[in-house]
């Protein structure tokens, strides 16, 4: 019997790396002309983009509105904090259940199809929920936004950690966002991540195996949209605020788009390193020029058209490349499995 | 009772320049088997274009603007309105060339490319424009308001009417009585036939495509002052375009157009009852239909079936 | 009992009507053959026994129980595995992940998300027996996109098997193979028979009269001819239909 591939781990050698490199940013972040409100950016970002795509690389499904559940979240947390109780924890947890309610019911509506009709459909609901966010003044303030949301500090019973400052708040997100990526990365090589594997390559076949499509569908969406909605309720806490416009389409483009630059498609990482590379440029390119947002509209196009694979994907074919011996004795994985 | 009529003039006036957007949409779709996202950025562009023309620092060589200033606002605005989708066109034109790519592929590509486009063009339009909403000048003979039957009507929105009408025309006798419509029927029905007959299909499916972005830019320019203009405003044309010919189906002409209408008159009696949510109530539409039917009410099964 | 029975199946798409109160019955361990030409409404009846259309009148029944209108997946889930015409495989996977995810045992712990389905051993060894059974035991690691053609036919029918069925719906599956190939099915369908009951639409005459235990003709949508192989050779619509490889 040959040994399982270390998909079947919990914890990858990559990830130890990367949650090993991740914890020393805020050491040299300042060293490099960036700064350590960046690497919380970086991380919640990233745990959104891991979130998104699950729909979009595992399941095969294009959700254009998926702001909607990271903005939910975000507004939920803060509502949450004003109204009922400042508890890190549960203010967290509101974030993640109103996240997930609002994907649940869409999903409902949504989960019977895909590709163009999908794609309009979260269109739709993600304008619906935009346009509730800036009329009910009363409720969300508007486009004025939810403001004064505390960093609330993370309470374990015998100790608490004040979370106020960046350096702090970084690596609380960093924790939320390692355990995010274990479990996600558990999700994908499981028997549901090879459903969702199976449906985005032949929803048909899948159906005809005895799989309710329909149902798998529902799951992943909901699942997807409770994870943004956590990450939108770190977003909230980092930011101090919530304003209706990371529910806009313009900034759930802006997912999309980090996702398939870094090769969300085929790799695990992918999306990632789609936010690392989306927010430097932002940081490093747009002190240079305004234009940069265009540039990397422009490099998105250019992958979709030349290399949908993304970045990791080209980092992947390039090693198999270089090292052909190795690629034979780990024989290929499938999409969903590669690291 | 009566003040419903506004609102149902307004109606038909958004369902008319919706059928605009949406012939132009259903053109693409049916010659070139994709759906353009990008569709609504066009739209967009042909109203910036306009915009850019009217305003009182024409994008003009000094010698140029100074002449082009002087003429009056009636004769720059039809010239504007000629203009503009033109120009939109051949800015098309590259965005044809990339979807050539994705043709037949996974639709998912198609989908994410023109996505792309999209938001390229919008970045375009906020790096030249700003993200301030502007407002498109129109000739004082076209402006204000009258009164009739103890209403106040809007004079724009009854000319917006009848020039979309006169476009759906024009685009009906260009389809069905030229020699160049039954080309592009037949490039919509069997490409292969089309290119045994030694037809170019690249330049056909180029040309439609130019005259798709054209429609969708004459639509921008009618709907600007309306609507306001600004850098997503795209969405809003693309959504109902694709929700008419949900409703419509691909291959009926006046499908596409009774289901506009359709939608018009729901978004402008939307608008009578809480005039905030109007352009709401087409995104609950699109959700409605979609959850409960696939096909058209006129047309055959389409490529969104994939 | 049947193990398969359609009765009075109607079909109408708008105004068109597919078929026409088609009844069919499959016996346990049986091989029914269907043929007839192009565009008769054998697609259409296989979509109606596995739940991908529903019949406008009439009833499927499969092992006694009504099945009519289910969904593919209830149907699938029922003991009805299917193979397409076009083939439908799992491209990127390899040719035991294909296998593996048509287990039951494997789509009973669908949403589990948590244990790691790779290189479980048990879902792994019985992939590999299923392919041995077709003949693709060396090629278990191949992706399924780098078989050829052959083999790719050959995973479908492993696929098919793999979900233990009790009744096996082939949609022409000798399309594309060679007299090679042609061949090698029919041993492996042959060496099925008796264990499970099998329906199949073909058009390779040689092929279903070789193997088929009854066939059934379908032509404009209404069942035409029906009975033994010996005895359909004479029947004037089986020779005016003949599209088959028959001499």
């Amino acid at each position: 019997m040959r040994t399982p591939p270390h998909a079947a781990r919990l914890v990858t050698p990559a990830m130890l790396m990367v949650g090993l490199v991740l914890a020393t940013v805020p050491l040299w972040i300042a060293k490099v002309g960036l700064y350590p409100y960046l690497g919380v950016e970086i991380l919640i970002w990233s745990l959104y983009a891991l979130a998104f795509n699950l729909l979009l690389g595992t399941a095969g499904l294009p959700s254009f509105g998926h702001g909607a559940y990271f903005g939910i979240g975000a507004y939920a947390f803060g509502l949450f904090q004003f109204n009922v109780a400042a508890n890190l924890w549960l203010c967290l947890g509101a974030a993640c259940l109103a996240a997930a309610a609002a994907g649940g019911l869409v999903s409902l509506f949504i989960s019977h199809r895909r590709g163009i009709y999908y794609a309009f459909m979260t269109i739709a609901f993600s304008q619906i929920f935009w346009v509730l966010a800036v009329k009910t003044h009363s409720v969300t303030g508007g486009e004025d936004g939810l403001l004064k949301i505390a960093r609330l500090p993370a309470d374990f019973g015998v100790a608490a950690i004040d979370l106020t400052s960046n350096t702090a708040l970084y690596y609380f997100v960093l924790v939320v966002f390692m355990l995010g990526v274990v479990g996600l990365w558990r999700l994908t090589h499981s028997p549901f991540g090879r459903v969702l594997s199976a449906i985005r390559q032949s929803e048909t076949r899948a159906a005809h195996l005895g799989y309710p499509v329909r149902r798998y569908k529902m799951a992943v969406f909901t699942l997807s949209a409770a994870l943004s909605g956590l990450a939108g309720g770190l977003f909230a806490m980092a930011q101090n605020s919530a304003f209706p416009d990371v529910m806009s389409l313009h900034y759930s483009g802006i997912v999309v788009m980090m996702v398939l630059v870094g090769g969300g498609l085929v790799s695990f990482w992918g999306p990632v390193v789609g936010v690392v590379v989306y927010l430097i440029a932002r940081d490093v390119i747009g002190a240079v020029t305004n234009a940069w947002m265009l540039w990397f509209g422009l490099l998105f196009v250019a992958i979709v058209l030349f290399k949908p694979e993304g970045i990791a994907g080209a980092v992947q074919s390039g090693r198999a490349a270089l090292a052909p011996k190795l690629r034979r004795r780990s024989p290929p994985l499938a999409a969903a499995e590669r690291g | 009772m009566l003040d419903l009529l506004p609102h149902l003039i307004n109606g038909l006036t958004l369902g008319l320049l919706f059928a605009l957007i949406a012939l132009g949409f259903m053109l693409v779709v049916g010659v070139m088997e994709q759906i353009n996202l990008a569709h609504g950025s066009l739209f967009a562009l042909g109203a910036y274009i306009a915009l850019a023309l009217l305003s009182p620092n024409p994008p003009l060589p000094a010698g140029l603007a100074e002449w082009w200033l002087a003429n009056p606002p009636g004769r720059r605005y039809v010239v504007a309105f000629l203009i503009a989708p033109l120009a939109v066109a051949i800015l098309a034109i590259p965005l044809e060339f990339a979807m050539r790519r994705t043709y037949g592929k996974d639709p998912l590509y198609g989908l994410l490319l023109t996505f792309g486009a999209a938001m390229v063009i919008e970045e375009a339009i906020r790096l030249v424009w700003g993200t301030r909403d502007y407002v498109l000048p129109t000739p004082p003979a076209i402006s204000g308001g009258f009164i009739g039957l103890d209403l106040i009507w809007s004079t724009y929105r009854f000319y917006a009417a009848a020039v979309a009408a006169g476009v759906i025309g024009l685009t009906w006798l260009l389809i069905e009585k030229t020699p160049y419509g039954a080309i592009i029927k037949a490039g919509a029905h069997d490409s292969e036939m089309v290119r045994a007959l030694g037809i170019d299909l690249a330049k056909l499916r180029t040309l439609v495509f130019m005259l798709g972005a054209a429609l969708a830019a004459a639509a921008g320019v009618i709907l600007a002052p309306i609507w306001g203009i600004r850098p997503h405003m795209g969405v809003d044309a693309v959504v109902p375009a694709f929700l008419v010919i949900v409703l419509g189906g691909v291959g009926s002409f006046w499908g596409a157009v009774a289901a506009a209408l359709m939608v018009g008159m729901v978004v402008g009696l939307a608008g009578a009852y809480a005039s905030e949510w109007s352009l709401l109530s087409m995104y609950v539409l699109l959700v409605a239909v979609v959850s409960v039917r696939a096909r058209g009410l006129f047309g055959k099964k389409s490529i969104l079936e994939a | 009992m049947a193990m398969l029975e359609a009765r009075d199946i109607h079909v109408r798409f708008g105004d068109r009507v597919v078929l026409e109160d088609i009844s069919l019955a499959v016996e346990p361990g049986e091989f029914h053959g269907i043929m007839g030409p192009n565009g008769a409404g054998k697609t259409t009846f296989f979509n109606v026994l596995t739940g991908r259309v529903r019949p406008s009148r009439g009833t499927v029944r499969i092992g006694g129980e009504d099945v009519t209108g289910l969904s593919p997946h209830a149907i699938a889930a029922r003991g009805v595995a299917r193979s397409f015409q076009i083939m439908t495989l799992f491209d990127e996977f390899t040719a035991r992940e294909n296998v593996e995810v048509a287990l039951p045992e494997f789509r009973a712990r669908g949403f589990d998300g948590r244990r790691a389905a790779v290189g479980d051993p048990a879902f792994a060894a019985a992939a590999r027996a299923v392919l041995a059974e077709v003949g693709l035991a060396e090629k278990a690691e191949t992706v399924a996109k780098d078989l050829p053609y052959g083999d790719r036919r050959a995973l479908e029918i492993a696929v098919a098997l793999a979900q233990r069925p009790r009744v096996l719906c082939l949609d022409e599956p000798t399309s594309g193979l060679g007299l090679d190939g042609v061949t090698r099915l029919a041993a492996l369908v042959a060496g099925l028979k008796g264990r499970l009951s099998i329906v199949a639409v073909e058009h390779d005459m040689e092929f279903l009269f070789g193997l088929a235990d009854r066939i059934s003709v379908i032509h404009w949508g209404q069942v035409v001819a029906h009975g033994l192989p010996a005895e359909l050779r004479a029947n004037p619509w089986v020779r005016r239909s003949n599209l088959g490889r028959l001499q």
